[in-house]
């Protein structure tokens, strides 16, 4: 995808009077339905705290966890490449289709794939790319990026996606949703049996037996894995996880935190080629495990930032995210999780406005299944912009203006007795300031209340005779 | 029973009578309260901006100006936070200062928190008839589990609780990003003013200056003249 | 250097460690880890009174239906009353296992063998069901194609209640102990397909089965 994360404010603002976007974003019902699931597991708590805990035990020993898995992937048949950019994985890729004769691949849902622009690689060397999961498909037709983790298309009306749906298919109209979904349903029935390589993400991947998966809901995943002749799947170095009981752990979180549901439709484990007597499945399988700035946060302090399951419960939950969408982000990842790996995986330079997109509120945090301090790491990426100047010049000298002038007592006295009597200047009309220098970002869209006259400090002072102490 | 009042760098500037309610109410439950000269303010300002150092240093002031003290009570959830939490479990942690910094948030409490579970008033000077709708600023509610205090605080004061719709979903102000990122911060407080609105009150009151400057000056550029927007110290101590 | 050495070279270096390749004593620590098969905390209703209340709840839950029948020779006459109900064919592809069932008496075609586009309705059994979330697991083997539970608009799947158990854990324990690895295809259903991508409106009946139907057996 392209990074657009540079235009983030100019975004935002566009977001917020777009009245088709306000509209589709109010929807959402995601936050209502996980406080319902969550509600069902008396244990929900200790649970994250499990779940945290046998992420960074997973994380500390990354290494030993991806050999392990590599290990026994290829003893089932597996063939595990290891691609460092996001270049060499769609190198990789295309590779193995051309070594193939792949001419078409279906695919289902992977972020990885988002961030390496694995489509446009494919179908410059002539490859048909076609996606499966519905929301995927209605952003191929419409060439958009996604703009929710989870649920891609939350920013179309049905409207939008029956004049889509009409282009592509050239059916009778139609608005009615679930008519919508079978006529995509026969669609790409055709090409689900017809497609040479099937590319799939994976939630997690087994070291203990060499295993991928992926957790859907329409049974397009397991079109893509089951039928095309080679099975291709990539992901993340972080995602390696120990045991089977680790994802059962991990399985009672997700879909509860993403959708609000207690399991999800379909969980397909694969492990290896099809084996003796079975005639079920790929002749081939490759696995890529990708890195692209994900060793970045090992070992660091922003390391938390790797337990993520991707479940999207962050952006669900964010007040700024409900109010923008997701495109405003500029790239794959949106919401709190966006403002923490842009940054790190894009430069910090070019998705500076995310991390301080957020007022620090916390719901995030709470949310999140494995309990990753989200507005903590956006703030240390505050503290990197800030040590490396990367801000404003005039956010730089406000700050140590005000540091000089907070850590002096009787400087400050006198500075903020002056300002509240200027700020009490502009609102001497209706004890209201409309517009005041330096006040711009606020009194666009709001006025503030003037202050009261004197500052607390002046008026306990005269009460007091000097103060007491 | 010595009590230091951090009176909060939004109060001292931008409404007293919060801090001369908070004063009200620990002298009426027999505290000697004592006002350090000195203060200016927690650092959050400049934490939230990424001035690590700063924070550091503003934190040491803090500790200096109130470790005497047999405890402090701010009217604010967000600087109590920022002392009770970001000195400790994050500026400090792991280094020398950190039991000295621990010690000081053992002490520190936010108003309404310390009025019901320190003091335990079974009574509050001041009388509001009428309904009154609370907003639950983000940090109060998330880092220090100020939710009921407050209101049971308000009901002692003869108010009726008329609750709004998503009362903890953040108002928009988040310090520095009501600026920064006004047209966001400003859509944040419109969909809050929507939920009072709702709520049918016409009082809403709140724990944080911040969140309180915020709504009241998004309502009023709406138009709501008559909407009043209160500290809940204010309505407590019987300036309400 | 290859992209491999380079990967967990640069991990290793994070956490302050030599070289390009966890050693022996790291690879039996992580083994080690493993081994234990450690279960994360149990909430209730991953210890039901009555498992399969729980279990037929959660199907209710997930759209998924479900009929009882005596013995197993009962299964062909239930699915012609399910098939019956549903307005559908009374025509169904299946696993082989199921074949030497009584179909004729019952006046259902069953058709042995791998399931096409055109087929309506697939019959297959499950390696065990987990009452926890409704949930059938069904391991790929060679006379035991997913694609007969995954193509079809309708599947029917046998679930013997002596294979009913808690939890997922529960059924991995019991996949170690009988086969001892997964094969290909570890394929967990969960009533039938949905999606809610378009407007959030939840459709059921996506790419997978528009209905999966479950019998409960001895």
């Amino acid at each position: 995808m392209q990074v657009q994360s540079m235009f983030f404010k100019r975004n935002a603002s566009m977001k917020l009077d777009d009245p088709a976007l306000q509209k589709n974003m109010k929807t959402m019902k995601f936050v209502d339905a996980r406080a319902r699931a969550v509600l069902d597991v008396d244990c929900w708590q200790e649970i994250r705290t499990h779940a945290a805990a046998l992420r960074d035990r997973t994380i500390a020993n990354l290494d030993a966890y991806l050999v392990e898995f590599e290990r026994n992937a290829t003893r089932r048949g597996a063939v595990v490449h290891w691609a460092e950019t996001a270049e060499e994985a769609c190198r990789i890729i295309t590779d193995i289709a051309k070594k193939n004769d792949v001419r078409k691949v279906t695919k289902s849902k992977s972020m990885v794939s988002e961030e390496i622009n694995l489509n446009e690689h494919l179908e410059a060397a002539g490859v048909q790319v076609v996606e499966t999961d519905l929301g995927e498909y209605i952003l191929q037709l419409a060439h958009e990026p996604p703009s929710h983790i989870v649920a891609p298309a939350v920013h179309k009306s049905k409207e939008d996606v029956a004049d889509l749906f009409v282009a592509a298919h050239h059916r009778p109209r139609t608005t009615i949703i679930p008519e919508m979904t079978r006529e995509a349903r026969e669609a790409l029935r055709e090409h689900f049996l017809t497609a040479d390589m099937g590319i799939s993400g994976s939630n997690f991947v087994i070291a203990e037996t060499g295993t991928t998966l992926t957790v859907t809901n329409e049974g397009n995943a397991d079109l893509v894995t089951t039928v095309p002749r080679i099975h291709c799947v990539i992901t993340g170095v972080e995602k390696v996880i120990p045991t089977f009981e680790d994802f059962a752990t991990l399985i009672r979180l997700l879909p509860r935190s993403a959708t609000g549901q207690s399991v999800a439709n379909y969980l397909t484990l694969t492990t290896g080629i099809k084996g003796p007597g079975e005639n079920e499945g790929p002749e081939q399988m490759h696995i890529v495990l990708v890195d692209a700035g994900r060793t970045k946060f090992v070992g660091s302090e922003m390391q938390e930032m790797l337990r993520c399951i991707r479940c999207g419960a962050c952006m669900n939950h964010c007040p700024v995210y409900q109010n923008i969408g997701g495109h405003a982000y500029g790239w794959v990842y949106p919401g709190p999780m966006g403002s923490v790996l842009t940054p790190v995986y894009v430069g910090i330079e070019n998705a500076g406005d995310l991390p301080n997109a957020s007022t620090f509120c916390g719901e995030c945090q709470v949310a999140c299944p494995v309990k990753i301090p989200l507005p903590d790491l956006m703030r240390k990426l505050r503290e990197q912009q800030y040590d490396n100047a990367l801000r404003p010049w005039s956010e730089r000298f406000g700050i140590r203006a005000w540091s000089y002038a907070v850590q002096r007592p009787r400087l400050y006295r006198t500075l903020s007795a002056i300002a509240v009597r200027v700020a009490g200047w502009f609102g001497r009309r209706d004890k209201l300031i409309h517009w005041m220098p330096g006040l711009d970002g606020w009194t666009r869209g709001r006025d503030m209340p003037a202050p009261q006259g004197k500052t607390f400090r002046e008026m306990y002072a005269g009460r007091r005779d000097g103060g007491r102490r | 029973m010595k009590v230091g009042l951090f009176v909060t760098c939004l109060v001292d500037l931008s409404r007293p009578s919060i801090g001369f309610a908070a004063l009200r109410l620990l002298e009426a439950n027999g505290c000697e309260v004592v006002v350090p000269e000195a203060q200016t303010c927690c650092g959050q300002p400049g934490y939230n901006s990424g001035a690590r150092e700063i924070s550091k240093s503003i934190a040491r002031k803090v500790l200096a100006e109130f470790r005497d003290c047999d405890y402090i009570v701010a009217p604010s959830g967000s600087c109590s936070g920022q002392v009770k939490v970001h000195y400790v479990e994050d500026l400090f942690h792991g280094e020398p200062e950190e039991p000295e910094f621990r010690a000081l948030a053992a002490k520190w409490y936010e108003l309404s928190d310390f009025l019901v579970n320190v003091l335990k008033v079974s009574a509050v000077p001041g009388r509001f008839e009428g309904q009154v709708t609370y907003h639950d600023s983000c940090s109060g509610l998330r880092e220090l589990g100020v939710k009921r205090q407050p209101r049971e605080l308000l009901e002692k004061a003869g108010a009726t609780l008329a609750e709004m719709p998503e009362a903890e979903k953040c108002c928009g102000f988040g310090g520095t990003f009501s600026i920064k990122l006004g047209d966001i911060s400003t859509r944040m407080a419109a969909n809050k003013c929507a939920s009072i609105h709702q709520s049918g009150a016409k009082v809403i009151a709140g724990g944080d200056l911040g969140c309180l400057l915020n709504i009241e000056g998004r309502l009023r550029r709406e138009g709501d003249m008559e909407t009043r927007v209160l500290h809940y110290a204010e309505i407590i101590a019987g300036e309400g | 250097m290859s992209a491999r050495e380079a990967i967990l070279a640069r991990i290793r270096k994070a956490h302050g460690r030599e070289g390009a390749a966890p050693t022996e004593a790291e690879l039996t620590d992580a083994r080690n880890v493993i081994a234990r098969r450690e279960r994360g905390p149990q909430p209730s209703i991953a210890r039901p009174a009555d498992r399969e209340q729980q279990f037929l709840r959660e199907c209710d839950r997930l759209g998924t239906t479900h009929a009882h029948a005596e013995t197993i020779a009962r299964v062909p006459a239930e699915i012609a009353r399910y098939l019956d109900a549903n307005a559908i064919e009374r025509r169904v592809v299946g696993w082989p296992q199921l074949a030497g069932l009584d179909w004729v008496a019952a006046n259902v075609h069953f058709d042995n063998r791998p399931v096409q586009p055109t087929d309506h309705v697939g019959v297959t059994s499950c390696f065990c069901a987990i009452a926890e979330t409704g949930t059938l697991l069904l391991l790929g083997a060679p006379e035991m194609p997913k694609k007969t539970a995954l193509l079809p608009e309708t599947h029917v799947a046998l679930v013997s209640r002596a294979r009913l158990v808690d939890t997922m854990e529960d059924a991995f324990a019991l996949l170690r102990a009988e086969r001892g690895e997964p094969p290909r295809a570890t394929w967990f259903v969960s009533g039938p397909s949905r999606t809610a991508d378009i407007e959030q409106t939840i459709v059921i009946g996506a790419h997978g089965p528009y209905r999966v139907h479950v019998i409960l057996v001895p």
